[in-house]
């Protein structure tokens, strides 16, 4: 190969090989940059949510009329709803899939240094498997006359029982063997024997960040506090979700007193759970974007006027015996050359900006493998926004040698 | 001399357009996000209520625990008592205006029933806050201290909320319901708009509330009190004041209100001093156990330790930084080669009797020329990319926030129009110098003998 | 050596035609030296350009060392002129980033010596021309008529069997260009054959023969005739 007169080449322009190199390298730190923060957000991005989600409507009503009788109004909206066509069950909730709230703990015994295990507490009656379509995978479900129902403070007993989802159940117990086992869901609480195991669903963003998106424990309760009484979570045919909003809107304002906040299908829960980091990872990304397209558009121009700049040099070469192929690979092999000593600089670099973000950030965002992937990607991307201009090059005349200079 | 370079500097531009659109896109592209992040950041860190906010004053008095931390600043300090808070605006302190602030939320209804109830947040509040912060009023005016005093069932509407539950009309006298409880409405503020939403201590852009009620009728009718309570070792679990228990939260140690003092010149120390008298008699008293300390930080100082704290915001920041330099570089290195190109007919105009003044003119007109078409477009960029940000927050924050109330936030103003200018021109000068000496310094005859 | 049948070049505007060259016949035998004369726009130059398989033509045949390269590839011509021919520019055409041994290396690599022979080439090149002691210099640190001796060292490197000389003293000042000339005449003796474009009389006169181009047509007025037919044959 012919590095030595391409060396001494780069050697009479610096300035533009440093020029080359400086923004091969700070292109590659931004790049691998973005991409390792976009990765790292995106991590745990749209799993699956485990239940079908386009069926299922929540509301979330709101009392601001302390005197209603909230035990009858949840009997009466869910007598309300359910019979409304298109419904097929319904559940009181305290926490909806996709927007738990904050992260509560259990615990595998009462004493004070207790290990405790990172969850979402659910609160349903016995339709709520039903509603989200959950499958028992061990163990048996609730039974009517085992769900507990009262104002939040005035509750008498909590009730001594509760499910917990399939990965709860592993982490609680990796033996497998959590049907049966007691646990407590407050440090100095009753204990609450598991019955059942059900297959998982999104709890919400908090723990779904830790990658425990699946944590799930549910109470069989109903259950609510001043000016709120429990949300409504409503399994409906396929396809009629979004048609019955307003219907659902309607019924619940049926009883005065109150102020439905929300009422939506969970896809839309779902779509906010993720959409603030979903949207700032694409920015990166779409930035990123942008920059390797500059850097590539603006290596061709800049080969592309070096080339006819070297026009009387390379019909010179052509002259002396160069076949076209000759000129081009000489043209891409100064370039591999620069984006290669850019590549090199830019990865030292790279290394820093990712100490950096991860200590900012707290989360370990360093992965060679992606800045490895970046870097040959941008000498990829060098190498052809080289190629057609060297290509174009190479069809100068040789007869242009004797034409005076 | 200067149009004749203008002429070879536009004639130059006009010599391989395509190059020349290269480097002006490279520029106005990297000028256009470095100015976004730059306009964001303006615009977030801009100061409400800028004329007064140096006078506006956070109170906050350390009633803690001999055990408690040291705070260095006020975003470790806790806010006010009920019964300091009550002490304070009784005292009466010289020289001083005295408002307390707190949050809650209700939902605002009327008696037409094709309106629909509003979820509101609501601000309970003294007389006061009005004149403290210059609030502007559309329609009425604000209370006066009698309804403070007896609790009276009066409301401050927003705009956005009048216009919502009386069609924008001149609601003031007529009721409203917050909740259950009917309440007059005694005024609707204008437009009211504050880069940071400061009083409650959230620093919201863009989540403004749609009322304002006397703190005693708030407290007279059990409104929720949407705070942080920072109770020491008296009470077990705080958040049970939320909706309950105003009786124990009335007397006890727990902090949770805001509480401003607005101090015009000189009148701070007066006030300093009276906060330690206060202190002093609440210490016989067996309060305050710890050294004095309270702090009083003003406006200005709050968003300066706020937005110290920085996040993901900065590391775009970072990265549009290297993005912009990416882009000049790419922009100076065709420049350079575009110059480098040139020697041969530079030594030849030198030898022809050119000075190197000259032909510096020349090649600087041309690079502020790059710089400007660069600048120009680069502001079109920005406002492009502004926009994109935009909706980017409105999908972001699930349409709960409106574009009407982002706005602000997303606009550049003429400083930051003149500063994506001057950028513009600044970087490109400074890029540009290098090949520009390069090709200043070519001899005369260097050029001429074949070759 | 070079047998030219025929040979007609013809430029295409969207108007117009020009006869460059018209049925150009000529033959040159190994080891000739060979001037080409006329005046300005007579088509010497397509001559040299044709000679050199930098351009290639319409009509007719041309037999290079033998071989007809009529039709031939890009590729093909590149090796053709790398392996047989020698070229000597007007203005030098060296590279200007590259030192005289790199320069002189160009053409080598493209032949694919190895590094051992390559050097050795070169330092004999330079040597014959007399400027191996400024091998690691930089042509613009040279003058003209060291530069000249740099091209002609960098044409005879590959010991082609050809060298085309294009105007090789125009740029010189007589004392340099006589030095050239004794340079090429040396190689000539040595059994290149060399083909000398000029307008110099002078020149043209000290060559084996002499060919005149006018308006495209050629003339041969070669000094004996029948010396040259039985070379080429």
């Amino acid at each position: 190969m012919e590095f030595r007169p391409i060396l001494l080449s780069i050697k009479h322009n610096k300035a533009i090989a440093m020029l080359v190199i400086i923004q091969v390298a700070i292109t590659l730190t931004v790049l691998s940059g973005s991409l390792l923060m976009t990765t790292s957000t995106l991590k745990e991005w749209n799993l699956p949510s485990g239940i079908p989600h386009d069926n299922i409507i929540s509301a979330v009503p709101q009392f601001y009329d302390l005197d209603v009788d909230v035990r009858q109004s949840v009997v009466d909206d869910l007598a309300g709803i359910k019979a409304l066509p298109g419904v097929i069950n319904a559940s009181p909730v305290t926490q909806r899939p996709f927007d738990a709230q904050g992260i509560q703990k259990v615990y595998l015994d009462a004493t004070n240094e207790a290990q405790e295990y990172d969850t979402n507490i659910f609160t349903g009656d016995a339709n709520f498997h039903e509603v989200l379509q959950l499958s028992l995978i061990e163990g048996r479900l609730f039974r009517e006359n085992e769900i507990v129902t009262g104002k939040k403070d005035e509750l008498n007993a909590t009730p001594p029982i509760v499910m917990v989802s399939e990965d709860m159940a592993k982490a609680l117990f990796p033996d497998g063997d959590a049907l049966g086992k007691t646990i407590w869901l407050a440090k100095g609480a009753s204990p609450v024997e598991i019955i059942g195991i059900y297959s998982n669903f999104m709890n919400g963003e908090r723990l779904n960040y830790f990658g425990q998106s699946y944590r799930t424990v549910l109470q069989p309760l109903v259950t609510w506090q001043n000016r709120e009484d429990p949300s409504y979570l409503i399994r409906v045919e396929d396809g009629m979700a979004e048609g019955l909003l307003e219907t659902v809107r309607n019924q619940l304002y049926q009883i005065d007193g109150r102020y439905i906040n929300q009422v939506e299908v969970l896809t839309r829960t779902q779509k906010r759970m993720y959409d603030g980091r979903g949207s700032h990872a694409i920015m990166l990304l779409v930035i990123s974007i942008i920059l390797l397209l500059i850097t590539a558009f603006g290596m061709a121009g800049l080969v592309s006027f070096l080339v006819t700049q070297r026009q009387k040099q390379i019909g010179t070469r052509r002259a002396l015996g160069a076949t076209k192929w000759d000129v081009v690979r000489y043209f891409m092999l100064e370039n591999g050359i620069l984006t290669s000593i850019g590549i090199l600089t830019g990865l030292v670099l790279s290394i820093v900006f990712a100490f950096v973000l991860t200590e900012d950030s707290g989360v370990n965002i360093l992965d060679m493998s992606y800045i490895f992937a970046t870097a040959f990607f941008i000498l990829l991307i060098n190498q052809l926004a080289v190629y057609f201009p060297a290509k174009k090059a190479a069809n100068v005349e040789p007869a242009i040698v004797t034409r005076a200079a | 001399m200067f149009a004749y370079n203008a002429k070879l500097a536009f004639k130059s531009l006009n010599d391989r357009p395509s190059l020349t659109i290269l480097m002006v896109a490279a520029i106005a592209i990297g000028l256009g996000l470095f100015m976004t992040t730059l306009t964001l950041a303006h615009q977030a860190g801009k100061i409400p209520i800028p004329h007064i906010s140096q006078q506006i004053h956070l109170v906050q008095l350390d009633n803690r625990e001999v055990t408690a931390d040291d705070a260095e600043n006020f975003n470790e300090m806790v806010d006010l008592t009920y019964q300091d808070t009550n002490n304070l605006l009784n005292l009466n302190m010289a020289g001083a205006e005295q408002t307390l602030v707190w949050n809650s939320y209700g939902i605002l209804n009327v008696e037409e029933q094709n309106i629909q109830p509003l979820r509101s947040s609501i601000v309970a509040t003294n007389h006061a806050f009005f004149n403290m912060f210059e609030v502007p009023f559309l329609y009425g005016k604000a209370w006066d201290s009698d309804a403070d005093q007896f609790a009276q069932a009066v409301i401050v509407l927003t705009k956005k909320s009048n216009d919502y539950l009386f069609g924008g009309t001149n609601s003031v006298g007529q009721q409203v319901r917050l909740n259950t409880q009917v309440l007059t409405v005694i005024g609707v503020l204008d437009d009211w708009f504050l880069a940071r939403k400061f009083y409650d201590r959230s620093y919201y852009q863009a989540f403004p509330d749609q009322g304002l009620i006397p703190s005693n009728f708030a407290f007279d009718n059990n409104f929720p009190r949407n705070a942080r309570f920072d109770c020491w070792s008296t009470t077990t679990n705080p958040r049970k004041f939320t909706n309950n228990y105003l009786t124990e939260l009335k007397t006890s140690e727990c902090a949770w209100i805001t509480f401003w003092a607005k101090l015009p010149n000189n009148t701070k120390e007066d006030y300093q001093t009276q906060l330690g008298q206060y202190i002093d008699s609440q210490k016989l008293l067996g309060r305050f156990p710890r050294k004095n300390q309270y702090f009083l930080t003003n406006i200005n100082e709050q968003l300066s330790i706020i937005s110290s704290m920085g996040g993901r915001q900065q590391m775009l920041g970072v990265i549009s930084y290297m993005f912009f330099a990416v882009c000049l570089i790419n922009a100076v290195s065709i420049l350079l080669a575009k110059f480098m190109r040139r020697t041969k007919e530079v030594s030849l105009r030198r030898a022809l009797g050119a000075k190197k003044r000259t032909i510096l003119q020349q090649h600087l007109i041309e690079v502020i020329l790059i710089g400007v078409i660069g600048g120009l477009f680069g502001i079109a960029v920005t406002y492009l990319s502004l926009q994109a940000m935009l909706r980017v927050n409105l999908y972001a924050s699930d349409y709960m926030r409106t574009a009407a109330d982002l706005m602000p936030y997303h606009q550049m103003d003429w400083e930051m129009i003149m500063m994506a200018f001057s950028v513009s021109v600044g970087c490109t000068l400074l890029v540009g110098l290098y090949p520009i000496w390069r090709i200043c310094n070519v001899s005369p005859a260097s050029q001429l003998k074949a070759q | 050596m070079l047998k030219m049948e025929n040979v007609s070049k013809i430029y295409r505007t969207n108007l117009i035609e020009t006869h460059a060259l018209r049925k150009v016949d000529l033959h040159i035998g190994a080891g000739e030296f060979v001037s080409v004369t006329g005046p300005s726009g007579s088509g010497k130059t397509t001559f040299l350009n044709l000679a050199g398989l930098l351009e290639t033509f319409e009509e007719g045949d041309f037999y290079l060392d033998g071989q007809n390269v009529k039709g031939l590839s890009d590729n093909q011509l590149s090796e053709l002129r790398n392996e047989k021919i020698g070229f000597i520019f007007q203005s030098f055409n060296l590279l200007p980033e590259l030192p005289l041994f790199d320069n002189v290396d160009v053409p080598l690599r493209y032949r694919g010596f190895n590094a051992k022979e390559r050097k050795e080439r070169i330092e004999n090149a330079l040597e014959i021309v007399g400027l191996s002691s400024r091998m690691q210099h930089l042509p613009t640190q040279l003058s003209g008529g060291q530069q000249q001796r740099v091209a002609i060292a960098r044409a005879i490197a590959g010991q082609p069997k050809f060298l085309l000389a294009d105007e090789p003293t125009g740029n010189l000042d007589s004392l340099m260009a006589q030095q050239v000339m004794e340079l090429l005449e040396k190689i000539n003796q040595q059994g290149t054959t060399i083909i000398m474009v000029t307008h110099d009389e002078q020149l043209a006169r000290r060559a084996h023969r002499n060919i005149q181009i006018f308006d495209g047509q050629v003339s041969d007025l070669a000094k004996d005739q029948t010396d040259v037919l039985i070379q080429s044959e």
